[in-house]
């Protein structure tokens, strides 16, 4: 601060002559503090406040009394119920008869896992090979998973159908939101018709996705029923099956998403210089190559970040499966988001919790370690 | 506000600035005279813009102060410095029309309109820019742009102006232009200035003084005469001058230096080993071989217009001769190269020291 | 003027060549595009053909959508306006006044809460008809949690751009600790949660004052922007469970605000990523010169820096609304009565005692779906332009 704001010189103003301009000072050089503080501190209180205060569900058996909730603390029981006690079939699957198969699976996947994780030990310092151990954990847990229900014959739980809509579902939507975007930035006419038809579903509410659908897929009333009748599948519903039931919420969840990567990625295709594409044009490249050697390389960056986001969002999928089949049968459309919402409906607060905690940790795992090995990968490269 | 056309006087002491460990001003020290106008002038890098951005409160000193008018102005914010920038982009808002942009300074300080009106269009007639208000910075030429963040920075009146690098954006010729009319405001207004550059003319022809900065160290802080004549350091004599001061590597001797074999008389004295001659193209001049300070070869005989561009070979050093432009030699010629005695700069090669 | 030379003479190609090379640069094959086009036409009729589905049933009766299904209005059914009517004049207080009178409602039942330690006014009481009251509070909770959204985010999005923050590591666990210290005390203690939070908050800064200098880590402006944008990745359903109980706790359970706070939240990391990267690529020089010329940071942030992200901005601002408007799971907790939305209404139709009204839920979705039309259409233009892409580089 000036020592001499009393004498009053003729050049520099002395700063905070009157009330109103020490104040406007005050706030100026404040300014830092007051811009940033109102996000910061809602998202403490609405999302920092509340995913701690989760914690402590997580660890209690909660119940209503007339005074309130009354917790009670169980320690781990919430989550290992999940892993090995009443609601083992119900988060993981089966898991009981494991076929040869399975085990050989496995072992070929922790040897894989293994071997990455034992090769970085020298290039990574040990915040990183702390993250690598994380990741190859977690990885070996859900492979042991996936080799134990799926690949042997048994029905998966919660767990891997979140997995199926994010690994498969965004996937699908990757290649054939790609695709389209490719077609787009072709030269075509019409471009904008497209591009606008095409953006329309991630608007919607995926509420009214999911009823969409569902009238659309009827089997009795909707649209396709002379068409399956025609085939002989008349008697057939797709939702009565676990599998196909699981594949039309990947269409329906597709036909809402697919426009995001789209719209992404013609972005990114229109953004590459003009020039690069010319150059090698006249240098007869055929679209092939170009489309190998000049376009992808540009916009693989882009394609990551988007592909991030997108399993981000994939993770917190809810309406539809509630939508459309109410996670039915049985339990094989249900995404942990829907189990945890449908325990918290029968008053269970601990377990719900708990397992909305579960899929944070899986969330933030699987995504982190995208970010890490592949995004940031990219980005480099990009840099360099 | 300050009162009309106050000139204030600035003094940075021992300003050092480091952007992590890379210290780009180091122990600077610069006393700016009410109403001067001072170039600073070094290469890309020297820490040109960082000595601005610090009087201008833009940047906080590592270490030292800045004083405006002897009042310490280090800790004060930029705005009540009464300092006005013009900056090497212009920085004009894309979004307000050129009578927006030249009152802005008013506006912010809250004056009545009719006064800003007023003050606008006083400071745009001064930069002939009266019939352009209406527009938006997008319509106009670089010259024209240039002119309105001049009008910008005189709307104020502050006590000091800051110019960095404003002419470097434009043409040759209209560059030119602009140093006349930039002279030309700053004698009338008579305000403090400090203008940045790396162009050796805008330097010489702006500046009552020229500040030379390398690294971030003031090298010589002189008027334009004495930086050319005079230099203080090596640094300072092959910065200045176009083309560059000519340099004969060799040892003095008492008065003479010693290069190749040949004594020639200086009007330095001592005794260093390693040493550099340093002469003026334009103070050479080209004789028969015989009669030159030194005979060389011919390594290339270039016609510039007014004159041609000699250079000569001697030793692993070349030496540049302004010759008048009917000399005919070709190369490989013999010549010799007239030195005269008292042009003849002599350097401590160590440290670039000037030897007297 | 003969530069026919050089071409392929077009009579020259053989058929092969016709049909799958290129004629020239910047043009495509005869076969490329058949390929383009009806690959471009299948997909438009995929993504078309629900909505067309949604629209026609919103004009069927009973009869038309359970007697199979018929596809062309006024070929193979009589569309009729039977479900709009049903809706949209339900009861008396179905009028446009009564969606001017619940807005006014809103007004005064605020007025009436604030000024309630003091005066005691009584509140209004809601006469609307359920539709309306759900696009009411559709409208007010989307438009008021995006200004939040939008205004607080660029700030905060401005600010991390611009000004250098350093806050102490030990500060934050410090804040992380007392914060699970208050916790714990409300949860299993049974401590009032103000008193154990003022204890806390009190506690907190007198460490921060005592402890200052000890911690000598600190956070840079990068690991407070991935900060927030990471909060997009926490999972909704693992904070609604504890939001719940809060908003029961404070009485914000089924209020708007409680609603337009929440979805202001789960948006910001949206907003701060997208304008983070539209005020860094704004010229620097600019605000530095408006600083010289006396302008305080709040000023430059209105007169400068807002005006020329613009585009950004508006392109941000409808994302965000399209957002808030859609959003579904906050508002099946938090929302159980007074402010149920229209996503909530749309699934309350599917629970009716006689099967779904299938046309009528098709005329509350249509609603819903027009404005989100629009907005998308004027959200392309932008994105087109490449707006929105600077982000997503990385
Ligand atoms: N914000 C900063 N962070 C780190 N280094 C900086 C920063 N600003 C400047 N520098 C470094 O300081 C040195 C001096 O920079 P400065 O801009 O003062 O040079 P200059 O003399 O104005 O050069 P030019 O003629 O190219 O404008 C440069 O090496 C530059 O890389
Ligand atoms: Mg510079």
């Amino acid at each position: 601060m000036p020592t001499d704001t009393t004498i009053s010189q003729p050049g520099a103003i002395p700063a905070g002559v009157s009330r109103r301009e020490r104040l406007a000072e005050w706030v100026d050089r404040n300014s830092g503090t007051f811009f940033i503080a109102p996000a910061v501190t809602l998202i403490l209180i609405f999302a920092i406040f509340p995913t701690i205060y989760s914690i402590f569900f997580a660890l209690s058996r909660v119940r209503f009394t007339s005074d309130g909730l009354q917790f009670r603390f169980v320690g781990l029981r919430n989550f290992s119920k999940q892993f090995f006690g009443s609601s083992e079939v119900h988060f993981l699957g089966r898991t009981d008869p494991v076929s040869l198969f399975g085990y050989a699976c496995f072992a070929a996947v922790v040897i894989a896992v293994l071997y990455w994780w034992i090769r970085s030990f020298r290039t990574s310092t040990w915040v990183g090979m702390l993250g690598r151990t994380i990741s190859a954990a977690m990885a070996i847990f859900l492979s042991w998973i996936l080799c134990a229900s799926l690949l042997s014959g048994n029905s998966i739980g919660t767990l891997y159908t979140t997995l199926f809509y994010v690994i498969i579902g965004c996937g699908i939507q990757f290649v054939i939101g790609t695709g389209l975007a490719f077609l787009c930035s072709q030269p075509i006419s019409g471009k904008n018709f497209f591009r606008v038809i095409f953006f329309i579903p991630l608007m919607i509410t995926p509420l009214g996705v999911g009823y969409a659908m569902r009238m659309v897929a009827d089997v009795t009333k909707g649209p396709f029923e002379p068409l399956l009748q025609a085939i002989g599948l008349s008697d057939w519903v797709w939702s009565a099956d676990a599998w196909s039931a699981r594949f039309m919420m990947m269409v329906s969840d597709s036909w809402q998403w697919i426009p995001f990567i789209f719209i992404c990625m013609l972005a990114a295709l229109e953004n590459i210089p003009r020039d690069h594409v010319e150059a090698a044009q006249v240098d007869g490249a055929s679209s092939v190559q170009i489309f190998r050697e000049i376009t992808w390389p540009q916009v693989l960056p882009v394609a990551v970040s988007v592909l991030l986001i997108r399993m981000i969002e994939a993770f917190k999928i809810v309406d539809l499966p509630n939508i459309m089949t109410g996670g039915g049968p049985g339990s094989a459309t249900e995404s942990m988001t829907l189990h945890s919402m449908y325990i918290w409906r029968a008053n269970d607060f601990g377990q719900s919790a708990a397992i909305a905690y579960l899929l944070l940790l899986l969330t933030v795992v699987t995504c982190a370690s995208f970010f890490n090995y592949v995004v940031m990968g990219q980005i480099r490269k990009a840099r360099a | 506000m300050a009162e009309y056309g106050h000139k204030a006087s600035v003094r940075f002491e021992n300003v050092e600035k480091s952007f992590g460990d890379v210290k780009v001003l180091r122990d600077f020290d610069l006393e700016v005279e009410p109403g001067e106008f001072v170039v600073l002038l070094g290469a890309s890098g020297s820490g040109k813009t960082t000595a601005l951005r610090i009087l201008s409160g833009l940047e906080q000193p590592s270490a030292g102060s800045v004083h405006i008018d002897e009042r310490n102005v280090t800790e004060i914010l930029p705005k009540y410095r009464d300092i006005s920038m013009v900056f090497q982009s212009y920085a004009l808002y894309p979004h307000k029309t050129v009578a927006e942009n030249i009152g802005f300074p008013l506006r912010v300080r809250g004056m009545e309109k009719a006064e800003i009106d007023a003050a606008t269009l006083d400071s745009a007639r001064q930069v002939q820019l009266e019939s352009l208000l209406e527009r938006y910075p997008r319509e106009l030429s670089g010259g024209q742009r240039q002119r309105v963040a001049l009008a910008r920075a005189i709307i104020r009146r502050p006590s000091v102006f800051l110019m960095d690098e404003p002419l470097s954006n434009l043409d040759a010729k209209l560059r030119g232009h602009m140093r006349a009319q930039l002279k030309h405001m700053q004698k009338s207004l008579g305000t403090t200035t400090i203008y940045v550059t790396h162009d050796q003319i805008e330097a010489m022809t702006l500046a009552h003084r020229v500040a030379i900065l390398e690294r971030g160290i003031l090298q010589q802080l002189a008027t334009p005469a004495e930086i050319y004549n005079d230099p203080a350091n090596l640094f300072v004599a092959q910065f200045i001058g176009s083309p560059p001061m000519n340099v004969i590597h060799g040892k003095l001797d008492g008065q003479d230096f010693v290069t190749n074999g040949v004594r020639v008389q200086t009007t330095a004295s001592g005794q260093i080993e390693d040493g550099v001659m340093g002469v003026r193209p334009e103070d050479c001049s080209l004789a028969t071989p015989s009669e030159g300070t030194l005979t060389c070869k011919i390594y290339t005989n270039e016609l510039i217009g007014d004159h041609a561009l000699v250079t000569v070979e001697w030793g692993d050093d070349q030496i540049s001769v302004k010759a008048p432009k009917d000399f005919t030699g070709e190369q490989g010629d013999e010549v010799g190269v007239h030195i005269p005695r008292n042009h003849i700069f002599v350097f401590d090669r160590a440290d670039g020291r000037r030897v007297r | 003027m003969s530069n026919a030379s050089y071409r392929f003479r077009e009579s020259e190609r053989t058929l092969m060549q016709r049909l799958f090379e290129a004629p020239a640069v910047g043009k495509m094959s005869p076969v490329a595009k058949i390929v383009a086009y009806s690959l471009l036409a299948v997909w438009s009729v995929f993504v078309l053909f629900p909505i067309y589905w949604v629209i026609i049933t919103s004009f069927k009766d009973a009869a038309a959508v359970n007697q199979g299904p018929f596809y062309i209005p006024f070929v193979d059914f009589h569309p009729t306006l039977d479900a709009w009517r049903t809706q949209f004049t339900e009861d008396s207080f179905c009028t446009v006044g009564a969606i001017g009178r619940q807005l006014w409602l809103l007004v005064y039942n605020s007025f009436v809460f604030v000024v309630s330690p003091v005066v005691s006014l009584d509140p209004m009481e809601p006469q609307i008809c359920k539709i309306y009251l759900a696009f009411t509070n559709s409208v007010v909770i989307s438009i008021f949690s995006t200004a939040v959204c939008v205004i607080v985010g660029s700030m905060a999005a401005y600010a991390l751009a611009r000004i250098q923050y350093a806050p102490r590591f030990g500060n934050i666990m410090m804040f992380v600790l007392l914060l699970v210290g208050v916790i714990f005390a409300t949860t299993y203690a049974g401590i009032p949660w103000w008193a154990s939070s003022s204890v806390a908050l009190a506690f907190f800064f007198f460490l921060v004052r005592a402890l200052r200098g000890y911690f000598k880590m600190h956070l840079r402006n990068g690991d407070i922007l991935f900060w927030i944008i990471s909060q997009r990745i926490l999972p909704p359903i693992v904070v609604v469970i504890p939001l719940y109980v809060m908003f029961q706790a404070v009485g914000l359970l089924d209020t708007h605000l409680a609603l337009i706070l929440l979805y202001a939240v789960a948006n910001m990391p949206i907003v701060v990523w997208l304008m983070y990267d539209f005020f860094s690529n704004l010229p620097i020089e600019l605000e530095e010169s408006a600083q010289l010329d006396g302008a305080t940071r709040p000023y430059i942030f209105w007169d400068i820096v807002l005006p020329l992200t613009r585009p950004g901005l508006a392109a941000t601002t409808l994302l965000i609304l399209v957002l808030s408007w859609n959003e579904y799971l906050f508002a099946v907790f938090l929302a159980t009565v007074k402010v149920q939305t229209m996503p909530i209404m749309v699934a309350a139709k599917n629970a009716g005692e006689k099967g779904v009204f299938w046309w009528e839920m098709c005329a509350v979705i249509v609603v819903m779906i027009i404005p989100v039309i629009v907005m998308a259409i004027l959200l392309t233009r932008f994105i087109s332009k490449g707006v929105l892409l600077g982000a997503v580089k990385g």
